[in-house]
């Protein structure tokens, strides 16, 4: 034992190295971090939904109304009779509704923030702790990032669904079941996919500078007894 | 600064000379440290020597403001000094990288501390994993280390209890099974008591010296528990950030109480 403690540090390169958690049990961290803030990663969950929800709502509904339009035929021109579609070739969705989705992002965006930065004020010592026991900045980042990723992806998917549900229910009782085959599938997936991204970018934009809080703190503030 | 000069005459551990490397698991030389707090100066340690020979139970007792915690920390690898060197197993911490340093406190540093720290919603047994799991020991192997350290703190029996369902004095064997968890070359412990009613505070204590003798690891504290002076092999004493006076066991003028009887 004693002959193994006297042996000098290696080189750095072999150090880094061996600091290091596997990402499984990573994973198993921040997710017991979530399951005991329930009621808030639920909250913050619930804000991601609801701005998701609405940015795919309306991407979804205009792209559809875009594509009856270009379609043409006998379907779009009852509609246009009725009045249940409007006769201009530009449909655009309003100015005024995007400044709608925009503060439902940035609503979700401070919700993630906030609720971030209150978990590394509580779990100061707590971060301390790992630090001190060897953590590297990187982990402590790995963590506080895979935890909001975890919500955000769930909000994410949830919100795009209800989203989603939601046109299309819309569209049943309004054009008819029929208008969905005048959407071309690609358009779709793409519409999808641009609001995937926005969903996780806007989780790890609210996530990143609370993460690098966290690691940046000295363990040495994180062991006194009173903050 | 020279770090052979012994030029502070206060310093009364005696210099083996050559075996100096290989004794010493902590060396401080001449260490200088200032805050800045608000624009003041605060000097937290004006030229601090010690050592501390692997194996030894070190106490350091000092008003708080001494510069106890600031020397302490510089042990632990939390802090570097402004002046001076402090030496780990003869590893200059000043010349360590962040990588290099949280490699020291995974594998050479075993930290218990006065609130415990333990990962509230973590069990016990994940707690004692933790370093060795970030020290890269497989799942399988860090289990089975820290069943066997948990039993050996007499908490065989509540592995998977989280802390919060465990009272202080538990917490508190959890923390050493912890700190004992890569086979550090020091325990550092910062008031291990202080949250501890005397009785707990004392077992705490006894434990931490059958360990001592048991894995020979070199124990440090910070403290103001005269419990824990007793079973100390040293205390050095620390005043306006400068060490006053280092005592051995025999020297010191202790009531030892009731420490080694049964409860």
């Amino acid at each position: 034992m004693a002959s193994s403690m006297i042996e000098p540090l290696g080189a750095s390169g072999a150090i880094q190295k061996q600091i290091r958690l596997p990402f499984s049990k990573a994973v198993q961290i921040a997710w017991r971090n979530i399951r005991v803030r329930l009621a808030r990663s639920l909250l913050v969950m619930s804000g991601i939904v609801l701005a998701l929800a609405f940015l795919a709502y309306i991407l979804c509904s205009d792209a559809l109304v875009r594509s009856l339009i270009t379609a043409g035929g006998p379907l779009v021109e009852s509609l246009q009779k009725e009045g249940k579609l409007a006769r201009m070739t530009s449909t655009d969705v309003s100015a005024q509704t995007w400044w709608l989705v925009g503060l439902a992002l940035l609503v979700s965006f401070v919700g993630i923030l906030n609720a971030m930065l209150m978990s590394v004020t509580e779990r100061f010592s707590e971060i301390g702790t790992m630090k001190c026991l060897g953590a590297l900045d990187s982990l402590i980042v790995e963590l506080f990032l895979l935890e909001t990723l975890f919500q955000g992806f769930v909000g994410t998917a949830i919100g795009i669904a209800i989203g989603l549900a939601l046109v299309f229910l819309e569209s049943l009782f309004t054009y008819g079941a029929e208008a969905w085959t005048l959407l071309p599938g690609a358009t779709l997936a793409k519409l999808l996919g641009l609001c995937v991204l926005v969903g996780i970018g806007l989780t790890i934009a609210g996530a990143l500078y609370p993460a690098w809080r966290a690691a940046k703190m000295q363990p040495v503030d994180a062991m006194r007894t009173e903050i | 600064m020279n770090p052979s000069d012994p030029s502070h005459s206060t310093m009364s551990t005696p210099r083996e000379g050559s075996d100096l490397l290989a004794v010493h698991v902590v060396r401080a030389v001449g260490v200088r440290k200032t805050y800045h707090l608000g624009g003041e100066a605060v000097h937290a340690l004006r030229g601090a020597h010690l050592s501390v020979k692997r194996g030894e139970y070190v106490s350091i007792m000092g008003p708080s403001g001494s510069g106890k915690s600031t020397l302490f920390n510089m042990i632990g690898g939390l802090d570097k000094p402004d002046e001076g060197r402090v030496f780990i197993d003869e590893v200059d911490i000043a010349a360590l990288d962040t990588f290099e340093l949280a490699w020291l406190r995974c594998h050479k540093i075993g930290y218990i501390f006065q609130t415990f720290n333990l990962i509230p919603v973590a069990s016990a047994l994940d707690n004692v994993m933790m370093p060795m799991v970030l020290a890269g020991m497989t799942q399988a192997d860090a289990q089975d280390k820290a069943v066997g350290l948990l039993k050996k703190v007499g908490l065989g029996d509540r592995l998977l209890h989280k802390s919060v369902e465990l009272s202080g004095g538990q917490q508190q064997r959890v923390a050493v099974a912890r700190a004992l968890a890569n086979d550090p070359a020091i325990v550092l412990a910062d008031e291990p008591t202080g949250n501890l009613d005397l009785h707990t505070g004392e077992e705490i204590i006894r434990m931490l010296e059958e360990l001592k003798n048991e894995f020979h690891v070199t124990i440090l504290t910070a403290t103001h528990d005269h419990k824990m002076l007793a079973a100390s092999d040293r205390v050095v004493y620390l005043s306006d950030g400068q060490i006053t006076s280092i005592k051995n066991r025999g020297e010191l003028d202790i009531k030892i109480g009731h420490i080694g009887e049964k409860h």
